[in-house]
Parts: structure tokens; sequence; C-alpha cells
């Protein structure tokens, strides 16, 4: 079959893509958020095993247009109904769902889902019929309008009263240049805010997550908002939203989070961070932390918004004269060398220390003192993510002329990791082959000797019996 | 007349072949010597051996209806020294060291390795769908399937997108009482009982409830054989009146409160306390042990190939694993011997869409993981090993017709001589099941024929157990009739197919041998790979294997796409009516009765014991902190705990998983 061209959108299209609560099929909803986002769309992916709640709260804080879903695990029915009604229940009827799960959802079901509000359940004849491209390209299309604007009380109060959607949309006008709209929020209070960047998988958005869990056992009464930016691709304007399946800490009622495209080439922070931060500020959170992607030259941006930057790395950098070309280490604040189990990070700590000193003249202080923290934040509580997240509390604090209080005790302990696996063991599959490997060795040449024997003494047999004869 | 020359000769050759044997190692040359002692033990009537301090023996011999005596063990009819050498020590017999052929030297004969699948709406619905499996058999192999609520470590709840899953494609198993229903009538101590639960992220959680519904089935037994049952029900009707409640009770989802065919009642009696509430202490530690060291059983809890796979985690991988060594150390310390704390899986994989030799090498590589971490936390590698089972998917590839020999020859030789295991450590014992993404939605019928093929495979390849699937399961939920085709199958090649009386077929065939070298070494080829990315968990963390599956899916789904790998009926061969998909009329779900049931059950167990669980969990908690055996904290906590508020529990101290993209 032939396969459609891909739809052309006319607005900026964002779609919200996961896998159903307590579902770990993800393979389907993978090859559909692809596709979503070559047709031009800002995915913004949540993988398998998702609630509801954390869809729609997702959906509208992110001001999508629409939630994609799959469903292999049963219980389909009531679980996309009741987004639905959780939709409604919150004033965001016009966000439309999307939803497929093969031969799992029986055609009566599909009809009883068309009923309930469901835009359109994908079957797998369907899929034979139109083909991914032409199921997505339906999908976009009847996603591609602008998403409406409609509060009791206002954009202004309602932002002010931290309705999600409120400051999703209010985020959105900005994006769309609709500056007017959100003037109230210029020459506000400005919130402090938190800026973090750093190479690609240097594991930024696990360290956020790691910092917004501490900040908000730390302070629970305070509220905390994320924005993270992603890059658009310039072939097709496309992106992929990718933090927030990281971050685990978002789904509490204190935090909200925003993904931007940069939608610019080049860039690492889209231009409307800026707007984003004045309408977050308008609506009173205590912390922001805006996460960059990496690009290299223009990583330094973000110091152009933050009151505090920090440069995630990892001691994987190759030679100690790479870190003379990293700009952010001449600009950020903090730097958190992460992955810090990886080998020779005492070496790379050291190192970058050395560069963050040099950089700054620093040479009347301690090397020790330079505000470069080993963190693993793939382990939980992990020492050092704790010092580090210490050390941003109490600069910010510092910095903004906070009354913060924090409870988070500084441990002089090194980020020691519990290893699985102890390092000098690393090797233990390759150590295996060698060990089968010799084995075999062994075996060939026993044989040889036996068979060498054999023939040895076959000969001899020979000899004996031509000699009796 | 003998020449001097010849004299000369032969002392030439003497001091050659002394010379020779002399880099012969011992046990080299002891091979050699008992070569033809060993071949007349096979050639006899009979075959004596010891297990566990107890003559077997065994017929050598089936004779056909022709009166074609057919040898169940065939050895080679080499004469040649080194092609015995070789053969000895690269194949041998079954049973004996690498164990290529076999980890046995005979198949049991008094049990057919066929298990009793089941799981679904409440405990009472499986509980009768077991017995009813069970029914006549000589042995009960229970497999739990569970409902994704309980996978994922969740208690059942009305909250819409909870609710619709409760009791579906699996039995909702939230608490103790659960548990005792599930497997009740069924003595979960008799050597002739086993069960196997398949579950990952919650294991530890469902594995703790297991432990106490078998412990609690001994203080019942003790109770009965001591006349206490009218004292002990006075004690539990005590409780439940100062707690101004109900008993909990059996009861399905129609309100009908009798017990299946063949359920005597046993585990019920103490359903809503533990022993240790209406028994002595010593009894009940007696109890206790005697229950622990004499279950049976299997639990999947591989958190790796989840990670890489299936999906399924819930804690981070690193807690999780740390959960696993904990099961293990408990294992050991209790003397639990004869239950598996982990299947180590590569059907997942399989299913995935990795082939036959990512899912070998990916699940082996797990496997060795899980041996340097329990060595690293100084379990000794015999206490174990032995406690490690494996759990592969046999498709129709060409490698799958020796995927269980290369696998048992890999795990014997490095177990062996890299880590110093014992026999009993070397025999690598492996489950299979036919491959589920083999079967079509289309011409579903000939789904038989290509299990009976993947059956065929695995039989002959001695595997240690087979499960097969049914020919519907590609669009449904199994039914009665399906099943028991599917059992069939199992049946008809292990008591009809002559050839299969034989109990070597493979061995001695050119490209059976072939194979094996070439799947050995790509398990190697690919062993280095991740040798280089550091290790399994290294590779994980890039997502080596979860990328790898993916591309072998996409090469699989292209090529039967372009039809350039032919599926009969399919993409070829297809009907006059183009074989359509098959489209089911209507699916197995469980009731709103039981669902309600379920949700009512886990809020009394969590009302009723309100003022321990606090106490239990916070234990739980302080366990984990200071790094204690957070097993034998859920062991205590599962007496009154829910399942999600143990998961709950845990997440605060050791984090919940994060998703990878």
């Amino acid at each position: 079959m032939e396969s459609p061209a891909p739809y052309a959108p006319q607005n900026k299209v964002r779609i919200v893509t996961a896998a159903s609560l307590f579902d770990g099929h993800d393979a389907a909803i993978n090859v559909m958020r692809r596709i979503i986002q070559a047709t031009g769309c800002e995915v913004i992916h949540l993988g398998h095993n998702r609630s509801v709640m954390d869809v729609v709260e997702c959906a509208i804080q992110e001001d999508a247009q629409a939630i994609a879903m799959t469903s292999y695990q049963g219980g389909h029915v009531e679980y996309l109904t009741y987004m639905r009604n959780l939709l409604v229940e919150r004033g965001a009827s016009h966000i439309k769902i999307f939803a497929g799960g093969g031969g799992t959802i029986l055609p009566s079901e599909i009809e009883t889902l068309h009923a309930n509000g469901i835009t359109r359940v994908y079957s797998p004849d369907d899929g034979r019929s139109m083909g991914l491209q032409g199921m997505i390209n339906d999908l976009v299309e009847k996603s591609d309008f602008v998403t409406p604007l409609n509060y009791a009380n206002g954009l202004a109060q309602s932002v002010q009263e931290k309705d999600p959607m409120a400051i999703a949309q209010a985020i959105s006008c900005a994006e769309r240049g609709d500056s007017q709209r959100i003037a109230f929020t210029v020459n506000g209070k400005r919130s402090p805010v938190l800026g973090i960047t750093g190479t690609g998988g240097a594991g930024k958005s696990s360290l956020t997550d790691e910092i917004v869990r501490r900040f908000l056992l730390d302070h629970p009464d305070k509220t905390i908002a994320v924005v993270s930016v992603d890059p658009s691709k310039r072939k097709t304007g496309g992106a992929l939203l990718g933090d927030r399946i990281r971050m685990n800490a978002v789904s509490d009622p204190r935090v909200y989070m925003r993904s931007f495209a940069t939608r610019e080439a080049n860039v690492a922070i889209n231009p409307h961070v800026r707007d984003a931060i004045n309408i977050l500020s308008y609506a009173g959170f205590d912390l922001i932390i805006v996460e960059t992607a990496g690009i290299g030259q223009s990583d330094s941006q973000i110091t152009d918004v933050a009151d505090v930057s920090m440069y995630v790395m990892t001691p994987e950098y190759g030679a100690a004269t790479q870190l003379e070309k990293i700009d952010m280490i001449d600009y950020a604040d903090v730097i958190a060398l992460n992955k810090f189990d990886k080998r020779g990070a005492l070496d790379a700590l050291r190192d970058v220390r050395k560069q963050y000193q040099r950089s700054r003249q620093l040479f009347t202080s301690k090397i020790d003192d330079m505000p470069v923290y080993g963190t693993i934040a793939s382990q939980f509580n992990d020492p050092g993510t704790n010092t580090l997240y210490r050390a941003l509390n109490d600069l910010l604090t510092h910095r903004c002329n906070l009354s913060w209080s924090s409870n988070f005790e500084i441990t002089d302990e090194m980020s020691e990791k519990i290893f699985i696996i102890p390092p000098e063991r690393t090797r233990y599959l390759a150590e295996i082959v060698e060990n089968n490997r010799r084995y075999d060795a062994f075996v060939e040449k026993q044989s040889e000797l036996a068979r060498a024997l054999w023939r040895v003494q076959g000969a001899i047999e020979q000899l004996t019996t031509s000699k009796q004869q | 007349m003998i020449t001097k020359h010849q004299t000369d000769a032969i002392t030439t050759l003497e001091t050659l072949a002394e010379g020779l044997e002399a880099q012969l190692h011992h046990e080299v040359r002891a091979l050699l010597a008992s070569w033809e002692k060993k071949k007349a033990e096979y050639s006899g009537e009979h075959y004596t051996y010891t297990v566990r301090g107890k003559d077997i023996r065994v017929a050598n011999y089936e004779e056909s209806l022709s009166h074609t005596k057919v040898p169940k063990i065939a050895l080679p009819q080499f004469k040649d020294w080194g092609e015995i050498v070789r053969w000895c020590m690269q194949e041998n017999v079954p049973g004996e060291f690498p164990f290529t052929a076999g980890v046995y030297p005979f198949k049991r004969t008094n049990e057919d390795p066929t298990r009793m699948f089941a799981g679904e709406g409440g405990p009472e619905r499986t509980n009768r769908r077991f017995h009813y499996l069970s029914k006549g058999m000589p042995a009960a192999r229970l497999s739990t399937a569970f409902d994704s609520v309980t996978l994922y470590g969740e208690d059942p709840d009305h909250r819409p997108d909870i609710y619709g899953k409760i009791g579906n494609s699996g039995v909702s198993i939230a608490t103790l009482d659960d548990a005792k229903k599930l497997y009740s009538g069924f003595d979960l101590c008799s050597p002739t009982t086993s069960v196997s639960m398949t579950i990952n992220g919650p294991a530890p959680m469902l594995l703790a409830f297991f432990m106490n519904a078998a412990i609690d089935q001994e203080c019942e037994k003790v109770i009965r054989e001591r006349g206490l049952v009218e004292n002990v029900e006075e004690k539990i009707d005590a409780i439940y009146a100062a707690k101004g409640l109900s008993r909990p009770i059996y009861r399905h989802g129609d309100g009908s409160t009798e017990l299946p065919d063949g359920n005597n009642g046993l585990g019920l009696l103490l359903l809503g306390v533990t022993g240790d509430q209406v028994l002595p202490a010593d009894v009940y530690a007696e109890c206790r042990k005697r229950a622990l060291q004499s279950v049976r059983g299997t639990v999947q809890a591989d958190i790796l190939k989840e990670d890489q796979a299936q999906n399924t985690c819930i804690f981070s991988t690193e807690f999780a694993l740390r959960l696993m060594g904990d099961v293990q150390k408990y294992f050991i310390d209790e003397g639990v011997r004869n239950f598996y704390s982990v299947s180590i899986s590569g059907y997942h994989i399989a299913e995935a869409g990795a082939n036959p030799i990512t899912q070998l090498a990916f699940t082996l590589a797990n496997g060795f993981t899980y041996v340097e971490y329990y060595l690293s936390r100084g379990m000794d590698i015999n206490d174990f090993a032995p406690n490690l089972s494996f759990f592969f998917s046999n498709g129709v590839d060409p490698e799958y017709s020796v995927i269980g020999r290369v696998a048992r020859k890999i795990w014997a030789k490095a177990i062996k001589q890299m880590y110093g295991g014992n026999e009993r450590s070397q025999m690598l014992k492996y489950h299979i099941q036919t491959s589920g993404r083999s079967l079509h939605a289309q011409e579903i019928d000939f789904n038989d024929i290509r299990t009976s093929l993947q059956a065929l495979y695995a039989i002959y390849d001695n595997c240690n157990s087979l499960h097969t699937n049914a020919y519907d399961e590609a669009i449904t939920t199994p039914t009665e009739e399906s099943v028991r085709r599917a059992v069939a199958i199992q049946l008809i090649i292990n008591r009809e197919l002559g050839l299969a009386k034989n109990e070597n077929p493979l061995q001695g065939s050119f490209i059976i041998e072939e194979l094996t070298d070439l799947v050995e070494e790509a398990v190697y080829t690919e062993f280095r790979r991740i040798a280089e990315r550091g290790g399994v968990l290294g590779a994980m963390e890039n997502m080596y294997q979860r990328n790898k599956i993916q591309e072998e899916s996409l090469y699989y789904e292209t090529l039967k796409h372009t039809g350039e790998y032919p599926i009969i009926g399919v993409n070829t061969f297809l009907s006059s009516k183009g074989s359509p998909t098959v489209i089911p009329q209507e699916v197995i779900r469980s009731t709103t009765d039981e669902k309600e049931q379920q949700i009512n059950n886990v809020r009394s167990v969590q009302d009723r014991n309100a003022s321990t669980t606090t106490e239990a969990l916070a234990e739980l908690r302080q366990k984990a902190i200071h790094n204690q055996n957070i097993f034998a904290a859920l062991m205590e906590a599962a007496k009154v705990c829910s399942l999600g508020q143990m998961t709950h529990a845990l997440y605060e101290v050791g984090g919940q998983y994060r998703r990878n993209m």
C-alpha cells in the first residue's frame, strides 16, 4: 500500500503520548510517537504504566491539543472514559483522546468509547486500511486547532490562583506571540530561578527530578515550577519533549511542569522562556527551575535568565584539556559531576575543580572548596545529590535574599556508590568467555593427545601382531 | 620371525606412548579407562544411579510394537580415543558434565512436566480452576498469573483506571487472605505440590504472602492433629469480637461459599489471622521452619529482563536487585532449598522481538549478573546456584533446536571452572514455553502445528518443563477446549511418538553439533559486546539491550511484511477468503461482584489491622534504611499489610522506577 504524505499542521500541535496504567506494552506507542513527531508535532511522551491523573494533568499543564494512548492490558473502557470525564471536569473538554489497543479492544467497545467522547479508537482494520501514516494524519488533522481560552475569572486571576490550565494557556499565548494578553505578567515580582543545563545523556532530567523531590520534602509548604526546553527538529518542525518521562516527582500537586521546544535552530532557550518565567512568577511559584538541552556553544544562554545556574556533566569527557573548551564551566555557579560511579570519577572531580578555579582565578581558595559535586542521580537518596541540593538551596537563599530554612544536613561524605557489581568485576562476561574458551582449547589438546596415543598404541599392536605371526 | 627393526620400533613407540600418556590429564585418562564400562552400563537391561543417597534403577530400553529395543540413551560407536575424549568432555551422556544433553541421567517417568496454568477474577475463581485442572493428577503444579494491578504492586480500588483491570488477565491478590484462598485445598508443603508465580516488580511481597500461607497451613495441620480446632475457633472469634468485625470467608463472586470439588479446605481455618496469634511461640516456630524447608516452587522475580524487555518494574533497578539478594539470603539462612528464588527469563525478551541468539545471550548474561551480585554479597555459589532456574521461549528458528544444549554447556563450564561450583550448581534447569509471538490471528487452526513443532524441539532438547500455548491465545483467553489440545500436544509426543522414547535423539547429528558450536560462539560474541559496555548493568544504562531487541523485532516485521520470511496462512498460502484476521466474539472478563469483593476484602484487611500496620511498615522502612534484610521484614509485614501498603512504604526508602525512552 502507498503510504500517504504526512499531513502538514497549520498550528503548533502538542500531543501527549503514553501507555495505559499497569501496562508495560510500549512498542506500539513508541512507533506512533515517532511518526507523530515526524508529522511536525511536539510530542510529550510519558512512557508506560501511566494513571489517568498523570496523563490528564500533563495534558493540561502542557496545553496539549490531544492525548494518544495505547492499552493492551484490558480495562480500556473504564480507563478512557474516566480520562474523558476528568478532562471535562477540569474544564479541558477541548483536549481530544485517541487510542489503540490492537485486538484487545473489541469492536463493540470501540462503539461505546466513541459514544463516551473518545475522539477515535483505531482498530487493527483501520491500521490495515489507513496505514500508520494515514492514522497519524487523521489524528493530527483532528488536533490541528488553537486551544480555546475560557476562564470564569479572567486569565490574570486564574494564573494567580495557580490554575494549571490558565498558566499553560498563558504560556501558549506567549509562544504564539500574543504578548498583549499576558502583559499583566510583565514587571511583577520575580521568583528565584535555578537554571540547569548540560550535555545530553549526563542525567540532567534525573538530577532535576531528584532536586525537585528533595525540595518538596525539605519545604512542605512551597511550590515549584519546572520549565524544560528540548530542541525542535529543523526538518519537520516536530520535537520530542522527553524530560517529563524521567520526572517522578512532578505528579505532586505542588509542582507545575511545562516542556518547550526551541522552535528555532541553534538555540538552547526558547525566546518565550522569559515570558514563561514572568507568568510563573506572577502565579507565585516559590522556585522556578529552567532546564535546557546542552547543544554546545549556546549553553551559557541559561545564565541570562537564571539566578543560580548549574552545569551537569559526567566524568566521561575525555582528556582534561577538553574541559578548557566547555563554556559553562566558566559561567555556571555550580557543577554536578553526575554518574560519579564511572571509572575515573575522582580524577575528573579534581580536573573539573581545577578548571573551575582557573577560569575564575580563584587561586587563593582551596581546590576542594570549588562548587563541583559528585552525584549519582540514579541511586536513591544519594549523599552526593543531598550535598548538591543543599548547596543550591543555600546559594539561592543567599542570592535572592530568601528566608528559606533547610533541614537537609550537609554531610562531608563523598557520594559512594553501593555497587551491585563491584567495579573490579565488571569484566565478568568477558572472563566467562575466556574461561570457557580455555576449557575448549584444553579439550582439543587432550583430544589430539588421546588420538595420537591411540594411533601409537595401534601401531604397537600391529607390530606385535605381525611379530606373533 | 621378528626382526630387530621391529623390536626397536616397538620400543620407540612405547617410549612415545609413555610420553603422550604422561601429557594426558589424569581425568582424561580415567575417562578413557572407563569408556567401555560406561557403554556397558547403558547396554545392560537396567541402569542404576544414586540421587540424594537413594539408588534408582531404570530400564535401559523401551520396546516398540515391532519388538525393537529402543535405547533410552544411545552412545556413539567411536573407536578413536580423540573422538571419545572430545565427546565425553563437550557432549557426554545426560546427567554428566558439561550436561550438554541434559542435567539428569534419565527423564522422570512418573510426572509429566505439565503445568496447570490459571489466573482470573478473584482468588476463589482461580482456586476453583486450579482444582479443576489438577483433578486426578498425581502432582499439582500450579502456575499463577496475576492481574496487572497486582503485577504493579497496587491494591484493587474503585478508581476507574484501576477498577477495569481488577481480576482481568490474571488473579487479583492483595492480601495474605487472598493467597490463602488461592491455594486452599492444596498442601503447599507436600512434595507433590509446586507453585509457580509469574510476578516480578512486587515478587518479594507476593512471595511473603505465599510463604505465610504455607506456614499457616502447617499450623492448621498441627491444630487439627492436636484436636485444637474448637479452641482455635474460639480464639479467632474472640479476636474478631473484640474488633466488632466479622471473620473473612471463602466466597465466590456469585455469593456461594461452597468449596470446589477437590478442595478439602486446608488453609482456610486460619483465614483472617496468622498462626502466631493462636499457637504458642515455639509451636509456631516449628511450623514455620517446617513450611519454609518444604515448600516447592518458583517465583519469576527477574528484574533485569523487566528493565530490558517487559516493563513491570516498580522500584529503582538497584533497589529491586537488593530485594532479590535479600530473598536469596533469606532462603539460605532459613533453609528454603526447594524453591527457586528467581526464574531467569528469556521468554519476554524473545516476545519483545529478540532473535533466539539474543534471547539466550541476554538471559545467560543476566543469570551470571545475579551470580556476581550474590557472590559480592558474600553468599556461597553452592548455597544459591541451585535456587536459580531459567525460562526460555521456543520458536521455530533453527537455533531453537539447540537452545537448551548451548545454555547448559555454557553455564556448566563457567560455574565449574570459573566459580568453583559443585555439580548441583553446574546444572542449568529450565522451563520452556512455546512462543506466543509465533501464534497468528489469521488461520488460527495452524497455530497448533507451530506449537507442536516447537514442543518437539523442546522435548528432544531435554527441557525440564514445558508449556504449550493454546492456538487461540493470539486472539483471546484460551478456552478449556483449546487448552486441552495444547496439553495433548505434549502428551502425544511424550507418550505416542516412538523416537521420543529415546532421550538423546539429538546427539551425534552433524547439524546439531554444528549449530551448537555456532550458537555458542554467537553467544560469546554477544557477551563480549555487553562486557565492552560495562557488563549487563552498564549496557542497560545506555539502553543497549532494549535497542537491540527493537532492531531485531523490526527486522522480523520487515521480512514478514515483504514476504521474504514466509508464514503460512499469514503472508503466503492464503485461503480463498484471504485468510482474514479472526476477531473474538467476546472475551472472558471478571465480574462486578468479583471486583467489588476484592476491593471490600482489601479494605477490611486494612481496617482490621490499622493499629498494627503502621508499626509493621515503620519496621519495614527501618530495615531498608539500615541495610538489613528487607525480605525478613516483609515476611512480618505481609501478615497484616496489603500489597499496596508495602509497595508504597518501600517507594519511600528505595525509590520508584524511573522510566526510560
